[in-house]
């Protein structure tokens, strides 16, 4: 039995409808990431699931139960938000404090979930503290600890790293996992960002325009995209992406022929149009007598430690390579870069739909 | 134009030339007089270019209403150039801008052209309560009593007639007592649906509207002629200090607060105008005030009365029913004692034109009207039959007393119109507490003052122009 | 100011002057004239009256005369009644407009118009509201069995008449700064507070109100201010009256000065109240401005 499922769910402002029905199951204790570039209806899933948006249509559950008309406080689930949601003229303890303030509990119980929030998150320096006397880092942890004193059932984040700068949010994405491992409570968390969603999630589920793209673990939605969108919204940099048509066992392409390589054998028709999808680490320098390697010029290099990023012009094709930094060829050189075959993902150019499977 | 002009100016000393012998060309002379929004100016502010055809001088009337009026007169006196050189003038203001030295003094001119201007028609007091130390300040434009007004057709209906007598064992006539006055206002109070000389009520009908209001000290102008019908006096004579908390004083306070239940319910606001409004519009039995505004009364045009019923008028009831000296008042025109000499003669000159008897007959006749003061035009039988309060306007003044007419009149007026107002009001709880509070506030200002110049601040002179 | 070099000193004097100049004429040479002159017996009206320096018998005029410490009270009276309610009101109505209702940007605008007017105009739009025998007020009452209310001829109404006009015209002004206040409060913490399951009271009490506060401490004081003030809408209903059941403190200010001409009894007691409305508003707001939280 998952911790929630949505059926069919939509979302309509209006006439306009916004989350066109989607189908998701979230299990116990898993820490499920909802990923879209902005406006592709992962907040306003999320928001529904907690209770701050309408059901237009559908049916969302949290355990065993039809959660739709059920209000926010009695779904069991906390939220921490993007910009935290503190209360500015509280403390730090006051803000937890006020969370438990509808369980009713005693004074004392208060103070004792409190400081062992408190003291998990190493929040218990600060408790006399106000918003505004904190760094972002710990105005997150503060969320993060006003969620958890109500030990729900489901945690909700709202892209809850992207107020902080990039070292900030590496460490705290680590905590976000560590406490994930210890709590074990099922997670729902939005990101735009795919960095967050790989480290983090058992299952990420990729949004585009209000449908769900593709669920899957973060190496099933690497290495095996169901099709163009998430082939190139993940990974970075994105998938090389050139359109081609299938002539006589080869895959050609405006100056450029590949093999087809064998797994694909018998999937393709002849003089279909396709579309070739190759990772920049599938492009490696080569002889230009090698297979499947076609003439190139180096247009500009990025150098970033180990490796480097060659910006390509084979034929009227713009491609990405990524190359030991060692060695590498200055701009301007022409050189012959290899495709792996193994590395070569073929889409439909019309559906966008892989055709590894 | 000019020889316009000349023509009208020949025919107009033709007319008068025995008495505008004085008459000169005031061409380019332009006069500006601060003034009140009543009758005694509305009638004339229209015609004001009759004036300057006369005599070449233009003259503007800036009109205000009477609350804040004083005020504006003395801080007009105030100023070192003036820009008024004519001014209404309430006669018991003449104390504060005589000793001020605010107003020209009119002795010569008028001594000088009594014949022009009829000074022996004109009654006698409304001169006297114009004066300052003897000399005379202002010329009357309009002359006052305070009398009673009451509902002549009801007072005659037998019905009403036969239950008064039943009820209070005496014929019901217009009052010559306060008690009187009470038992009848008393009489005629009745509710909506109660029946009215043989007629249901379409609403509350009361029996009495006096003036309770304390803006602009409005209670006290009923206050002090009721006073003084009891025979009471303003000041002690021998000391110049208050004598308004006097026995008949606290008479006078106890006949208002007795009226209070036949007043209309909201007598605490009632003011002048809001309070003969109610006699206008046939809404009380009868009221007393100032005869300033009794011609009204007269007009079907300015009143509901005289479509529905009809007014009767007497003299003010007294305590006794013994005869007291007629509150009197005038409403008059004077001169800035700061204007030019030219400004001053101009001014004159308008004054005896906005003042004269044939300018009064004329308004007479027109069919409104102000306060009349010659002795001709009131007993006048046509218009007497036309305006029947002149005859009591007429009789009534050969006993007659000035009003007030103090330098502090301003203090007196507005203090006792708060004391007052607070008794009537029930926040002050006696009389005498009320009274006595009024008369300690004032005493506490004159005290500071000599008692020579108390009592010379007290004195009436009899008006020098008669000698 | 010190990169300012000294050749533009004169310049930025020159800029300066008339702003000091006209601070100067309108402000601080009044204020030194009435102070001179509370300490005078001067008389506009009766320029016989001798015009000498007196003391401190002015002051002691005001303080020891029941008139002033009677129009101190009643002024603070009329300030705790519009104050309290034109705060209760007008957060309501901030709480209300700013909610996404139609009808409430509309709502909002015609609100306003009420401050817009001039006091003097409001004092006589409610005259023919209270008037006793015509007014429309009692007119309506009456068709709700109410029988007539003698708003301003009642020392127990008059007070209550003065109040509800100038509620009408001010409470607008606590909704305008409230609901500007709220808008720009983040939605966040009530979506929160929402999830937490905190009751809409508890949302109010202890999220909204305290964030308010600073704003609506401001606007109280700024009204405190205009209520110690209050001049226009009095003089026009009931001048004070009846009796001297709604003599505030600039009325009786104005009747010594106006209607008695005792200028340096007026100049006196302007001072004293001067002294008062500073002394007891800060210490006033000082209190309130304390800890906001103390729950």
């Amino acid at each position: 039995m998952s911790e929630i499922t949505l059926r069919n769910v939509i979302k309509r402002y209006g006439a306009v409808e916004v989350v066109h029905g989607i189908d998701l199951d979230v299990e116990e204790g898993e820490f499920v990431v909802l990923l879209g570039p902005s406006g592709c209806g992962k907040t306003t899933t999320l928001r529904m699931v907690a209770g701050l948006e309408d059901v237009s249509d559908g049916n969302l559950s949290i355990g065993e139960t039809r959660v739709n008309e059920v209000a926010p406080k009695d779904r069991g689930v906390a939220m921490v938000f993007q910009n935290y949601a503190l209360y500015p003229h509280m403390t730090v303890r006051q803000n937890m404090e006020f969370a438990l303030k509808p369980l009713g509990l005693s004074a004392k119980e208060v103070a004792r979930r409190v400081d062992e929030i408190a003291n998990m998150l190493g929040l218990s320096e600060l408790m006399a503290r106000r918003p505004a006397q904190l760094s972002g880092g710990q105005r997150q942890r503060v969320a993060m600890g006003r969620a958890m004193v109500r030990t729900p059932d489901v945690f909700l984040f709202d892209e809850p790293l992207s107020n902080l700068d990039a070292k900030l949010r590496t460490q705290v994405r680590l905590e976000i996992a560590k406490l994930h491992n210890r709590l074990g409570t099922t997670v729902l968390y939005v990101t735009h960002d795919q960095v967050e969603a790989m480290t983090l999630a058992d299952k990420i589920v990729i949004m585009r325009d209000g449908h769900i793209e593709q669920v899957g673990t973060p190496e099933q939605v690497y290495s095996q995209p169901d099709n163009m969108f998430v082939a190139t919204f993940i990974g970075s940099p994105p998938m090389n992406m050139i359109p081609a048509q299938v002539r006589e066992r080869e895959l050609q392409a405006n100056g450029l022929a590949l093999k087809v390589p064998p797994r694909f054998e018998g999937r393709l028709a002849e003089g279909q149009s396709v579309t070739i999808g190759i990772r920049p680490n599938g492009l490696s320098l080569a002889g230009a007598e090698m297979p499947n390697a076609a003439p190139a010029r180096v247009e500009v290099t990025e150098y970033l430690g180990n490796e480097a990023l060659l910006d390509l012009r084979v034929g009227p094709h713009e491609l990405i390579a990524e190359v030991p930094a060692l060695g590498r060829p200055a701009p301007g050189t022409e050189i012959s870069v290899q495709f792996d075959p193994d590395a070569i993902h073929l889409f439909d150019t019309e559906t966008g739909a892989s055709l590894s499977r | 134009m000019k020889s316009l002009r000349l023509t009208a100016f020949a025919s107009a000393v033709t007319i008068t030339a025995a008495t505008m012998a004085h008459a000169k060309d005031f061409d380019g002379v332009e006069l500006k007089m601060l003034a009140i929004g009543d009758t005694s100016v509305t009638r004339l502010a229209p015609i004001v270019d009759e004036f300057e055809e006369l005599t070449g001088a233009k003259v503007q009337i800036d009109m205000f209403p009477y609350p804040g009026l004083i005020d504006k007169i003395v801080i007009e006196a105030s100023a070192d150039s003036p820009s008024y050189q004519l001014m209404w003038v309430d006669s018991p203001w003449v104390g504060v801008l005589g000793e001020s030295g605010a107003l020209e003094d009119l002795t010569d001119l008028v001594k000088r052209d009594a014949e022009e201007i009829h000074l022996d028609d004109i009654l006698p007091i409304q001169l006297q309560e114009n004066t300052w130390q003897g000399r005379l300040l202002a010329f009357p434009a309009s002359g006052m009593i305070w009398h009673q007004n009451y509902r002549k057709d009801l007072y005659g209906n037998a019905d009403e007639q036969a239950a008064f007598k039943e009820k209070y064992g005496y014929d019901l006539a217009p009052a010559q007592t306060w008690d009187q006055y009470i038992d009848i206002a008393e009489f005629f109070t009745r509710k909506a649906g109660e029946t009215l000389a043989g007629e249901a009520l379409e609403k509350d009908f009361y029996g009495n509207a006096q003036a309770y209001s304390r803006v602009a000290g409005a209670i006290t102008h009923d206050f002090f002629p009721i006073m003084r019908s009891f025979g009471g006096s303003y000041w002690d004579p021998e000391t110049g200090l208050c004598a308004m908390d006097s026995e008949a004083a606290l008479a006078a306070a106890d006949v208002m607060k007795r009226l209070v239940a036949f007043n209309p319910p909201d007598y605490l606001g009632l003011m002048w105008d809001i309070r003969t409004g109610y006699m206008e519009r046939a809404e009380v039995a009868q009221s007393s005030y100032w005869s300033v505004r009794t011609v009204r009364l007269t007009n079907p045009e300015e009143a509901v009365l005289p479509t529905v019923g009809e007014a009767g008028y007497a003299a003010s009831p007294t305590g006794d029913g013994t005869a007291q000296p007629t509150m009197t008042g005038a409403l008059s025109f004077g001169i800035n004692s700061k204007a030019t000499d030219q400004e001053k003669e101009a001014a004159w000159e308008f004054i005896k034109w906005g003042t004269s008897r044939d300018m009064m007959r004329r308004f007479a006749e027109e069919g409104s009207g102000v306060s009349q003061f010659y002795k001709s035009i009131l007993s006048d039988p046509d218009l007497q039959e036309k305006y029947p309060y002149y005859k009591v306007l007429l009789e009534t003044q050969d006993n007659a007393r000035r009003r007030i007419f103090h330098p502090f009149y301003a203090d007196v007026e507005e203090i006792f119109g708060v004391e007052l107002n607070k008794y009537m009001a029930g926040e002050t709880e006696t009389a005498e507490e009320a009274l006595a509070n009024a008369c300690t506030k004032i005493n506490t200002r004159l005290k500071v003052f000599p008692e020579d110049l108390r009592l010379r601040w007290i004195n009436d002179a009899p008006a020098e122009i008669f000698n | 100011m010190a990169y300012i070099r000294k050749r533009n000193r004169s310049i930025f004097l020159i800029f300066l002057l008339p702003a000091i100049l006209v601070l100067f004429l309108t402000t601080i040479y009044p204020m030194l004239y009435a102070g001179y002159l509370s300490f005078r017996s001067y008389d506009l009206a009766k320029p016989f009256v001798p015009r000498v320096f007196v003391g401190l018998s002015n002051y002691q005029n005001v303080l020891t005369t029941g008139d002033f410490l009677h129009a101190l009270k009643i002024t603070f009276q009329l300030m705790a009644i519009t104050l309290s309610i034109q705060l209760f009101i007008g957060v309501g109505l901030a709480l209300l407009v700013t909610q996404r209702l139609p009808g409430m940007s509309i709502a909002r605008t015609l609100l306003l118009i009420p401050m817009m007017i001039s006091p003097v105009i409001v004092g006589l739009v409610w005259l023919f509201l209270y008037f006793p025998e015509l007014g429309y007020l009692n007119y309506f009452l009456s068709y709700i069995g109410i029988g007539p209310i003698s708003w301003i001829t009642s020392p127990d109404w008059a007070l209550w008449a003065i109040a509800i006009a100038d509620i009408w015209q001010w409470t607008p002004f606590i909704m305008m700064g409230t609901a500007a206040a709220l808008t720009s409060l983040s939605p966040e913490p009530y979506e929160a507070a929402k999830i937490d399951g905190n009751t809409r009271w508890q949302v109010f009490r202890y999220v909204t109100l305290p964030q308010l506060k600073p704003v609506l401490v401001s606007l109280l004081f700024l009204r405190a201010i205009d209520a110690f003030k209050i001049y226009d809408i009095i003089f026009v209903l009931t001048k004070g009256g009846p009796g001297d059941s709604t003599e505030v403190l600039s009325l009786y200010i104005y009747r010594q000065s106006f209607t008695f001409w005792q200028m340096g009894v007026g100049a006196a007691a302007s001072f004293v109240s001067l002294i008062i409305i500073v002394v007891l508003i800060t210490f006033f707001f000082k209190s309130l401005n304390r800890d906001p939280m103390q729950s």
